[in-house]
This record gives C-alpha cells, structure tokens and sequence, in this order.
C-alpha cells in the first residue's frame, strides 16, 4: 500500500458515527502503513534502474513522453506554472511519484495502479485529462502505459521548492564567533598582581580594571558557606558544620577550609541530586507525555536515577552526552552496564508528544522534531529545529541540514510506553532491561494465568474485527445495505481494548513476571534518509538527504555513518568532538550561569544570533578548552570556579559600582539570588529535621502506572499539593501541566521546554503559599519541636537559645539586637492570643511554631548573598 | 536568573520604601517607624501608599481597565473580520503573493460575510453572536508585527519587543496607573501559555516586581474528570492557600508584620535589593488578597441568566471561556487594572482551517457577546477597554490543502469600550488581505494608542534602568487619534 493514502486527516472520529468503517483504516494498520512510508518511502526511491539509469528509457521518455507533459500537462501541474490542480505537479520524477490528492500519478512497473494513466485512458468519468476537448490519442497512451511498465525512467530533478537552492551562507556562518574555535588565550597582565587566586580570576579582573572597576571584597566565611552550600548541595549548611568551618578558616586560612569543604561538598550524594537536576531541566525530563492527553510515563525515573548517580560519578561530560544520544549503540561490559546505557537513551524518548496525532506520519515527523529541537538547543544552545520548514533565519543552518539530522532520529525507534486508548492514537513500545538482582520494578507480578488470558482476549478481538470486515465486505459483494454490521463504534472499541490489552502484555514475561522497563531509544532496523518536505510539510517531499550533521561544523576524523546504523553514534562523536566550538562552551556557560546567576553568554539556551554576545569571551573560551583538557570532568570545573576569588566575592552594594554595572555583567560583586523552588523546599525540610536524604524507589508517577494525568485526581496517594513526601524536590513526581505546587510557584523549569535559565517571578501567590499551606506549616512545627527539644534541659535564656539556633538553622548566622528584640516582642505579644491551645507546653509550641513559620517565610530564607 | 536591578533614579525612589528607609537609621529608628506606619495603615482605608497606590495618569484617560481577550496563534482575519471579495473570486488562482511560497494558491474565505448593525460592518458567519457587537467594535484592519514566528510575535505583541527581555504592557500599565483595588494584584492573567516566552510575556522585567501579572490557573481539567471530581465550578484549579486553618487573624498579622520587619531589616543590610522589596510587596498585598479573593473568584454567585449569558453551563463549548469571561468581569468591576485572558481555543490553523475555525470560534462566540453585553448593561464598557487579538493573521493563500499560514504584513484585531469609537474600521489591506496598505498600525502603534487610552503618553512612560530610560514603544510608536471617540 502507498503512504499517500495517509493524506491527513486530522479530523477526530466521532465515536457515536454509525458508519460503516470499510475503507477506514484504524489507527493501528496507519502505523504500520505510515512506518513502511517512513521507512521506505517511493519518494527518491533508489532501485537499480535508478542507479544506472538505462539510456534507452531515457530516450523514450525525451521524445515520446516529456513533450507531452510539457504540451498537455504542465500548464496546470507544474510548479513554473504555480498552480498544482489536485495538489499534483507532473514536472519531476519526485512528484510524478507522489501524485497528489488522489495518489500517486505514476507507479513505476505499474500501469494499473497509475492514475495518470486512468486519467488519460478517459475509462473514469469521474477522472479525465487532459479536460474538454484536450483528450490525447490512442498511441500516446499506449506510449505512457509503455513507459510505465519500463518502470517510468524519468531523468528530472526535483524543481521548484523541491530543488533548493539554500540561502546559507556557510563560509560567512563560520565568522560568528560561537561557531569558531575557543583560543586558548594566555592569562592577562592584571593592575593587581595579588588578587587573583586562580587562572579565570586573571580574566575577570582585567575585564574589571578595563572598565575603572574594582573587584569586592571576599565575603564573610558564614555567607561563602551558605552560598557555597546552597549551590553544590542544594541545602543550606548544618550549624554544625559552620563553627567546624569558622574553626578551620582561623585556624587553616579560607583557602585550605574552602578547599576542604568544597571537595566534600563535591564527594557528597546530595551533590548528584543538585547539579543532576539541572541537567534535567535542560533534558526537559519529566513523567508524563503533556499537550493534550497527558498520559504519564511511568518508567521514566529511571532517566532521573541515571543522571543523578553520573553526575555523582562524575562522568565525563561527552561520555554523559554520547550515553544519551546513542547508549544502546555503545559496548557493555555486563548487564548492569547495559541496562544504565538504555536507561541514558531516555533523554531522547522522554520529550512532550502529541498522542492526540491521528496522522501517524505527522506523528513521526514531530517526534524526530523534538528530537532535534531538544539535542541541538541542550548540548549546542542553537535552534536547529528552526530549519524544519525553512532555512534558519538567523543561523546557518540549512533545510538540508535539518533533514539529514531528522534521518538519524527517523531510523530510531523512539520507545516511550503509553497504549492506545481514546487519548492516545500512537501508544509506543518500552524497552526491556536486562535482569539485575536488586532491581527497582514498581508494578507487582501476575500468574501467567492472567497472561493467558489477557491473550487470549487479544486474539478474541481480533478475531472479531476479522470476521466483522468479512461481513461487511461480503453485505457489499452481495449488493445489501453494511451498514449496522461492524460499525465504527465496533473498531474503536476493539482498538482501544486491544490497546489496553498490549499496554498490559508489555509489562509482563509469559509467566506474568513483571519486567523492567524503561523509556528509551533503539535503531531500526533498516536505516533510511527521509525526504526534505517542502515547508515541512509530510505532503510535500522533496529529494532524500543522506544523512550527515549540521555543515556549519565539520571534522576530518570522524567515520563515515555505517549503513546499518542510524548514526546516532557518529552524531554524539560529532557533537562531543574535543574541537567542537560549541558543546564545552555551552555546558561551562551553564554551570558559570548556575554559580553566578547568570551566564558568561546571558542566553544560555542560544548561542546563535539572537543569543547574546559572551561578556568575556577569553574567559569562556579559557573555561571551555580546560574543561575539554581536563577530561569533560563537571566537578573539576566546578572545583575551580568555586575556588576561584571571583567566586568568594561578597554581594554587597556599592553604589559607585552599581551605576557604572547595574547588571553586574563585569562581575564586580558576587550576585544575590533567588533559591531555586527545590532549594526552597529542601531547606525547610532540612532545618524542619523532616528530610529525609534517602533516595525513594522510584517515583509516585511509577506506581500509579499507565493513564491519563486528568483521572490521577482520583489516586488517593496523590496529595493535593502533589506533596506530602520528606524526600529531595529531585523526586517529585514532574507531571506536565500539573506539577506540585511548590515546584510551579517557584518557577520551576516548564518540563516541556529545554531550560538552562529559569525565571524568578515575585508574586502574592508564592507569599500565599508560605504564609498558609499546610508544608509550611508542617515544616515549621518540625522546626519548632526541634528547638524545643534540644533546650529542654536548659533552665537559663531559654528563650535566646532558641532563637540563636533557629538562626543557625536558617540563615547560618546569629540573630542580631533588634533581631533577638523582634522574636521576643512577638513571644510576649503572640502569647495572648485567644486561639492558642490551653496547654501550657501546647500553646508554646505553638507560638514557636508560629515563629518559625515566619522565619521560614522571610526573604532572607529563599535569598542567597 | 532574570531578576533584574534597576537604577534608582528620583522617580524610582519617590515609588519604594527606600526613601522612608533611608531617612531613618537603621535598627530600631525604623522599626519604631514601619510600627507607627502600620498603625496609621490601619487607620486609613488605602494602606498600600508605596508601589501600587493609584497613580495620576499624564492626561485624564478614556479607559481605566483593559480586558485583553488573547487569541494565541493567528486568527485568519480574511475568514472571520476582513471581507474580500476579490479573494473569494480568485479562489484557486495562482497570485504573485502567493509565488515565493512556491506557487501557493488563494484560498477564499471559508464562511459567508454579511453586514452587522448600523454601521454595516463585514463580519464573517461563523461569528454570529459577535456580530451583533459590531457597532460597539472597533475594527483595526491594517495590524502589523515585525515577525511570523510565534514565540516573537507573542512577545512583541506582549513586550513591544521579540528580542530582549522586557516589562509587558500590563506590567507597564501598572507602573503608569498603579492599582484600583489594594485587595488584588493590579494585574492577572488567567491560563497565560507556559511556552512562546512564558512568564516573560506578564513579567515585569526592570520594573519593580509587584507590577508582575499574576497567574491564575495553568492545566484545565477535562469537563468530564472535572464533573466526576466535583471540580466543575472553577475556571481553571483554582487559587489555593486563600485561608489558614491554624491562626487567628491577628495573629498572622503579627506573624507578618515580624516577616515584614525582618525583610525590611535584610533590605537595610542590603541597601538595595529588588527581590527583597518585590516580597514585602506581595506579602501584604496576599495577606489583603485573602479577604477579597474567594469571593472575587467565587463566579457561581452570579444569576443563571448572567451564566446563560456567557454561555456557562456543563458540555457547552463555552462553558470553559464562559467562566474565564465572567471572571474577568468581576476582576475588572473589583478594580483589577489588567485582566488577561488566553482563550483556551486555538488559532493556528495551518490545516482543516474551516473546521478548526468552527471549533475555536464556537468555544469563544457566545462569551465574548456576553462579556460585551454585560459590561455595558453594568456601565462598564466606556471606561473598559476589551481587546480581541492575536498574535498575526493569516495568508490569502492557501497552505497544506485547506489551510493557511502565518501573516505578519496585515491582519484584523479589534477593540470595544474604553473610549474608542464604535462601529468604527481603522485601516485596510489590500484586495487579498494580504498587506496592510492603508494606516498601516504596528504592534508599537498599537501600544502606543492604548496607553493613550489609559490617560498615559507612552513618551513619557519612561523607566530609567542602567542609565538609559526605556519605555514600552522603545523609539516608535504612534498614536491612531483617528480611532479616538
């Protein structure tokens, strides 16, 4: 069957239509239809007349059948002419081949099935051509049938928007300064010979002394702490380790405790969860499918797991990028490997789709987009995507070049779950991992009985789908009325349960054992380049583009895309190429951007022309070619960027400053910030003592399994402000459109979208929250019993023992004066309010509770300086 | 992290507590100082005298509020507001517009265009209770914005720019105006899109924090899982956290009257810190928005005749912008400066444009004639402006079949109330629909003209910030008088 039967039809099927579904292909053979056209599509068909065409049928086309097309046709389908009656041009071989409206014109050894030929025989009223008067003599279409059974040889070219010319300009793409290589420039002579305490510091002073500037001085030890703290872990520092800290600083000097305390800081766990998350925001990870039916993807938190524990592992940073473009093509040494591989490729499968899709093609299509829009924006902060109906505007990116890239992702099976339910046209497979003792799999086992069943169920269905066809097609054959007889309520009903059904079968082995599954990608088997689509449209095909990477960046060394492979790999090799201008560069950018509040490159999801120039582009270029030299190692980065004295400044206001630099692009003080929605929650549940830093197995999204996000209100386990658990922000459930409160008020990153810079919104609605949900308040009881109890034994100054440790815990300081004066002016006040509890001990508690939530609510808490 | 730093100039000071602050010493001094401060607050009705307080306009305005009825993606204004029968009798041709797409045909308008009302404005079929508004529209039909992209036309349309990130209008509006109601955010917009520059689009950039929109409702719940989840009665989920079940109102008081001296204690250490400042701001304004809100937001205290009247009501197509309409009145008539609201419909519609066209002009008809209907019935609509628009056109000619494709050179918008002329059409495009030919007005005409109608010169609007003054036409913009009543 040819794919242009799948002409979109995007019109949903009304459910309570009682038409007779002949003709009406289901969802499910359109996928099969649609993958065959993906996969072999007759667009650029390449078979051997192709390769070398025979001269004899060129000449048979030259002289019996071009002149007549030319004559008879092109007036009305061709694109010199601008017009397309029927959506058919006739003036390439390309579009012969497609047809138009109807299908195809031509099918090459075909007669019959070329409508072209229908059409000039005059033999359908209701397809005659050329019209009125025009009709072609017998011997001409004699000439074409014979033409069409030599397998309609056709030296034309592709024309009109088929046969672009690109408007890219590579050579002057290749000026723009990110798409040169970094220099390793040599360190600047600096005024002050004595400040700089490592190499970037000499890059960041000189820029200050060249514009009259002067660095700030070094923070105090307690505010360097917490900052530093906050920005490796995530969590603010325990009085405990403030005064060991204070205590090596005067003893060791800053450098030695800060070097002490920040390769702790990088050796701890929580570190993984902190900087994993961040990757996760650019991975757009999340756990459900978002757009309109948003059906939650159960097994993706194992991609979450899989970050989290490389980045603690500190795996190299092009090793991490190539696991997840392409980790099921890589070797392994054992299952385990194997299965932490497959896992990375989550980060392909785990994008927003649109499962609404009727048109399986269309479906295809905006999976390998995402795709490339997701990869090419998260690991080079350039907008590929952007070329998928035209060339870029702004950067040099080709028609061409997306193309080519959407062949790499079209020959990869794209693996996300979810079965076919009224919601979900396009339910996808999973990937089965290997078998590992100790494995997490969140869904019980069945009996195999159950299996049997369900199969048996499934081949029920089938069967009645079968013999319902059959009814219909004999009802016709017999000349009576078929309808009634399987109608369209019938197919949808059996497709959906069949969905079901399969949705089910995945997660079981014959013996109703429950698998481990996880979302990822794997090549096809047979590798294919897809046609550029005019305008991006799947109707429109023009010429195959074989598949290749982006012009603009080439390398001599890099091997050629194997035959049978989709070149995944070889797109990972290119893209994390030790002398790629853009990877080391982006990802130094952002890890600059989450340790200074904004980056070297302010855009740090675009690096292209619209993006913003570097502030200090010797300083991005030095960080990047260390980072390439040091082995892709993000803690090494990390290292040095703390260590550095830029690092160490304090975030004090100095006016002269401020008016030459409002922005602080030169960085002459260390920047005040906002706490990340996560930062904010771990904090509370830290100093609460209600943390709990364990990793929880799995998600909340795993266990409620395989539906749509609009019935999981029902789920008891879900709390209304999608909460209630002590573990990490990192495992909360991330459902698209529908995320918890805590996490959507603070301006978490949309989980749809790549997202290197979150926003900071200041809004009544987050002071809402702080002020009258029930976390804070369960946070700010914790906290309360907690200095409760440990000044029980106390008998004097109780109360400014409280106070002093409920400011160690959340500010990592002590309270000053006015400070101490303003908690006691509102014990002695607060204790004569009517609604606290009789009891004694009750109603002091819950004073301190009281007290504690206003601490909890204070800007200081959610503000780093 | 976008947070900005502004530049304190003696506008910016005269607007914030820091010139209270810096008066005083600090400690002590200024505590006892924000103590009496409070206690006078108390006493007066209009307690929020720094950053929202209700500000003169530059000239007395025609419109105190907007209502900006944002349809994301571009309305195909040649099928629904733009008549051209040129295009319709060209259907199917080949056209030179249409010849650097490719040879592109024209498509002629999908529906019947009939004349409304005294004016006799075109309007197409498949807007049938709008039409019956027409006399009360002013139509814009020569609208243009500098690109046919989405996530910049959404911008500029929103911030007047497609590159960098700045305030929105509402935002601006805010700045100029400050707030009616010291109970509300002076500016809220309901199921703003999370994408095409999300919080940026009602975000206040450089200008203080508290002239930010704020969000109300992301994630609609389907009618039917709402209906079983007895979640029917909300416009979207609605606004948590309104009330606290643990203290007594005097004692949050105190509890944030101690977060409020605490902040302004860290704010004096700071010496300047806009983050600090933007939530001392929404403390206050959350701990009044409590009183004020439920009720505001409550639209089932409305008549079932008012509910009729947007087209409220369980499995209607309306029922869900219904709501979002009906809330929008009550925000405006409770003094909120800037509603906006992103109708749940889409507009993109570069296939099956007939039938989508049915759809998203059926979900939104009948209330947005209800809205206009009910703004005047109350003696609301002179001094409301209401704004339907998207962020482009549509091409003449045709796209994927039965389809067309963005058009940023000409398209229709238009706007009721607020002291525009009624029944009035501003400017034209040509036979097709594809170019505005006659007063062409840019989106930074547009800005232009509705800060005029809110009593501001958007020429002075300025907002000084790492030394250079901004405003929101940046250095264009001018003003359509002609459409003035």
């Amino acid at each position: 069957m040819h794919f242009r039967l799948l002409r979109p039809t995007s019109k949903p099927i009304a459910p309570h239509c009682r038409e007779s579904i002949l003709g009406r292909i289901p969802p499910l053979c359109l996928i099969i239809i649609a993958i065959g056209a993906l996969f072999h599509p007759r667009v650029g068909h390449c078979d051997e007349t192709d390769k070398q065409p025979d001269p004899r049928g060129i000449e048979f086309f030259e002289s019996k059948i071009r002149p007549v097309l030319v004559r008879s046709c092109y007036k009305c389908h061709s694109s010199d002419a601008g017009k397309s009656e029927g959506s058919l041009l006739l003036d390439s071989r390309e579009m012969i081949r497609n047809g138009g409206e109807r299908g195809p014109a031509v099918v090459p050894g075909d007669p019959e099935a070329s409508l072209l030929l229908t059409a000039i025989t005059f033999d359908d009223p209701d397809l005659q051509m050329p019209p009125v008067g025009n009709r072609l003599s017998e011997s001409v279409v004699a000439d074409f049938a014979a033409w069409i059974k030599m397998g309609a040889p056709d030296p034309r070219k592709a024309t009109s928007g088929v046969a672009r010319i690109s408007s890219i300009d590579i050579e002057a793409g290749r000026k723009f300064w990110s798409f040169q290589k970094p220099v390793d420039h040599e360190l600047p002579e600096t005024q002050d010979p004595n400040w700089a305490r490592r190499d970037l510091d000499h890059f960041v002073l000189a820029t200050l002394e060249s514009n009259s500037l002067e660095p700030s001085p070094d923070a105090d030890p307690a505010v360097l702490l917490r900052r530093l703290h906050f920005d490796l872990v995530g969590l603010p520092p325990t009085p405990q380790t403030l005064s060991r800290f204070l205590k090596r600083t005067k003893s060791k000097g800053i450098d030695a405790a800060l070097t002490e305390q920040v390769d702790t800081l990088l050796s701890s766990e929580r570190f993984g969860e902190r900087w994993g998350r961040h990757w996760l925001d650019v991975a757009r990870y999340a756990e459900s499918s978002g757009k309109e039916s948003n059906v939650t993807f159960p097994y993706a938190w194992r991609f979450r797991d899989y970050v989290i524990d490389a980045i603690n592992a500190d795996v190299p940073y092009d090793r991490f990028v190539t696991e997840q473009i392409a980790g099921d093509l890589l070797p392994f040494e054992n299952d385990a490997e194997r299965a932490r591989l497959l896992i990375a490729t989550g980060f392909l499968a785990l994008g927003p789709k649109n499962l609404n899709e009727m048109n399986f093609f269309q479906f295809l299509a905006d999976v390998a987009d995402e795709q490339i829009d997701t990869t090419s924006r998260a690991i080079l902060a350039n907008t590929i995507a952007c070329a998928r109906c035209h060339d870029h505007k702004f950067d040099p990116y080709s028609m061409e070049d997306y193309y080519a890239l959407a062949g790499v992702f079209a020959s990869t099976k794209t693996n996300y779950g979810t079965s076919v339910a009224p919601q979900n046209q396009v339910g996808g497979d999973l990937i089965t991992l290997p078998d590992l003792p100790g494995q997490a799999i969140l869904h019980k086992s069945v009996t195999a009985k159950r299996i049997t069943d369900l199969k048996d169920q499934l081949a029920a269905l089938k069967k009645e789908e079968k013999d319902g066809r059959a009814a219909v097609f004999q009802a016709i054959k017999d000349g009576e009325d078929p309808s009634g007889l399987f109608t369209l309520q019938d197919a949808l009903r059996i497709l959906w349960r069949s969905g079901s059904i399969n949705g089910q079968l995945k997660k079981y082995n014959d013996q109703g054992e429950a698998l481990p599954l996880a979302l990822g990608v794997m090549d096809r088997e047979q590798p294919v380049d897809v046609p550029l689509l005019e305008r991006g449209e799947i109707s429109k095909p023009g010429e195959k583009i074989p598949r290749r990477f982006p012009e603009i960046i080439e390398f001599d060394d890099l091997a050629e895309i194997p035959a049978d492979q989709s070149g995944r790999l070889q797109f990972a090799r290119w893209l994390t190429h030790p002398e790629h201008p853009l990877t080391a560069r982006v990802m130094t950018n952002r890890v600059w951007r989450h340790l200074f509040g904004q980056g070297i490159v302010r855009t740090v999801d675009n690096f292209g022309h619209n993006g913003e120039a570097p502030s200090h582009p010797e300083l991005l270029d030095h960080l990047a070619i260390r980072f390439v030299n040091g082995g892709w190692s993000l803690k090494s980065l990390i290292r040095e960027i703390v260590l550095s004295r830029t690092y160490r400044q304090t975030s004090d206001y100095r006016e002269d400053a401020f008016h030459k630099d409002p922005d602080n692009r030169f960085l002459w003080r260390a920047s005040k910030r906002r706490l990340d929605a996560e930062a904010i929650r771990d904090a509370m549940l830290a100093v609460s003592g209600n943390l709990d830093t364990a990793r929880p197995e799995g998600s909340l999204v795993g266990r409620i399994g395989d539906r749509p996000i609009s019935i999981i209100g029902f789920d008891k386990r879900i709390t209304p402000d999608m909460d209630g658990t002590p573990y990490r922000s990192v495992y909360l459930p991330v459902i698209r459109d529908r995320l918890p409160d805590v996490l959507d008020l603070f301006d978490f990153a949309e989980p749809s979208l790549v997202t290197g810079d979150r926003e900071t919104t200041n809004v009544p609605l987050q002071a809402l929250y702080l002020m009258n949900s029930s976390f804070i308040r369960h946070q700010a009881e914790g906290l309360a019993d907690r200095l409760i109890s440990q000044t029980k034994r106390r008998r004097r100054k109780k109360q400014e023992s409280q106070i002093r440790q409920a400011y160690l815990l959340c500010f990592g300081r002590s309270p000053d004066i006015a400070e101490n004066q303003m908690a006691i002016r509102f014990f002695e006040q607060g204790s004569h309010d009517s609604k606290l509890p009789i009891d004694k001990d009750e109603a002091a508690r819950e004073l301190m509770a009281n007290y504690c939530q206003a601490l909890l609510a204070t800007a200081e808490f959610r503000n780093i300086d | 992290m976008k947070q900005s730093t502004q530049f304190p100039t003696e506008w910016n000071m005269a607007y914030s507590r820091r010139t209270a602050l810096k008066s005083m010493a600090s400690g002590f001094g200024y505590l006892a100082f924000m103590g009496l401060a409070h206690e006078a607050a108390a006493k007066e009705t209009s307690s929020h005298g720094a950053a929202l307080a209700p500000r003169e306009p530059h000239f007395p305005p025609r419109a105190k509020r907007i209502i900006f009825l944002c349809m994301q993606g571009g309305p195909s204004h040649v099928d629904l507001f733009d008549y051209k029968p040129e295009l319709k009798k060209h259907s199917g041709g080949a056209t030179e517009i249409g010849k650097e797409r490719g040879g592109a045909k024209l498509l002629g308008p999908q529906f019947e265009f009939s004349q409304h009302g005294e004016s006799g404005a075109w309007v197409s079929s498949v807007f049938p209770e709008v039409a019956k508004h027409v006399d009360d529209l002013c139509f814009i039909h020569s609208m243009q914005t500098d690109i046919p992209n989405h996530p910049q036309a959404f911008g500029q349309m929103h911030t007047g720019s497609f590159q960098f990130v700045r305030p929105s209008f509402g935002a601006w509006t805010l700045y100029g105006l400050g707030s009616q109601n010291e109970n509300l955010p002076g500016f809220i917009t309901l199921n703003p899109p999370a994408d095409v520059g999300g919080a940026q689009n009602y975000g206040s950039a450089f200008l203080p924090a508290i002239c930010q929109g704020t969000k109300i409702g992301g994630g609609q719940i389907p009618a039917l899982y709402a209906k079983l989840l007895g979640k029917d009665k909300e416009p979207g989920p609605p606004l948590k956290n309104l009330e606290n079940a643990n203290l007594s109102r005097d004692m949050q008081r105190a509890q944030l009257d101690l977060v409020r001296n605490l902040n302004l204690q860290k704010l004096d250490r700071d010496k300047y810190h806009p983050e600090i400042e933007g939530a001392i701001e929404s403390f206050e304004l959350a701990f009044r928005m409590q009183d004020e809100v439920p009720d505001v937001l409550d639209v089932n205290s409305e008549t079932e005749a008012t509910q009729k009247l947007y087209g409220i009501g369980q499995g209607l197509p309306t029922d869900q912008f219904g709501r979002q309409c009906l809330l929008a009145r009550r925000l405006a008539e409770a003094g909120v400066r800037f509603i906006e609201i992103t109708a749940p419909a889409k507009w993109d519609h570069h296939t099956l444009l007939k039938e989508n066209l049915e759809t998203s002009c059926g979900a939104t008809d009948q209330s947005i004639a209800g809205l206009l209907t009910d703004l005047k019935q109350r003696g609301m609509l002179k001094d409301t402006l209401v704004i339907w628009a998207g962020e482009f056109g549509r091409t003449p000619y045709v796209q994927s079949l039965n389809g067309r494709d963005h058009n940023n050179k000409g398209y229709t918008i238009w706007m009721a109330g607020g002291g525009l002329k009624g029944g009035y059409s501003y400017g034209a495009t040509d036979e097709f629909g594809y170019q505005a030919v006659e007063n062409p007005m840019h989106i930074h005409d547009w800005h232009a003209t509705l800060l005029h109608l809110l009593g501001l010169d958007h020429k002075r609007l300025t907002f000084n910030y790492g030394g250079r003054d901004f405003r929101l036409t940046d250095v264009y913009g001018d003003v359509a008088t002609d459409i003035l009543a």
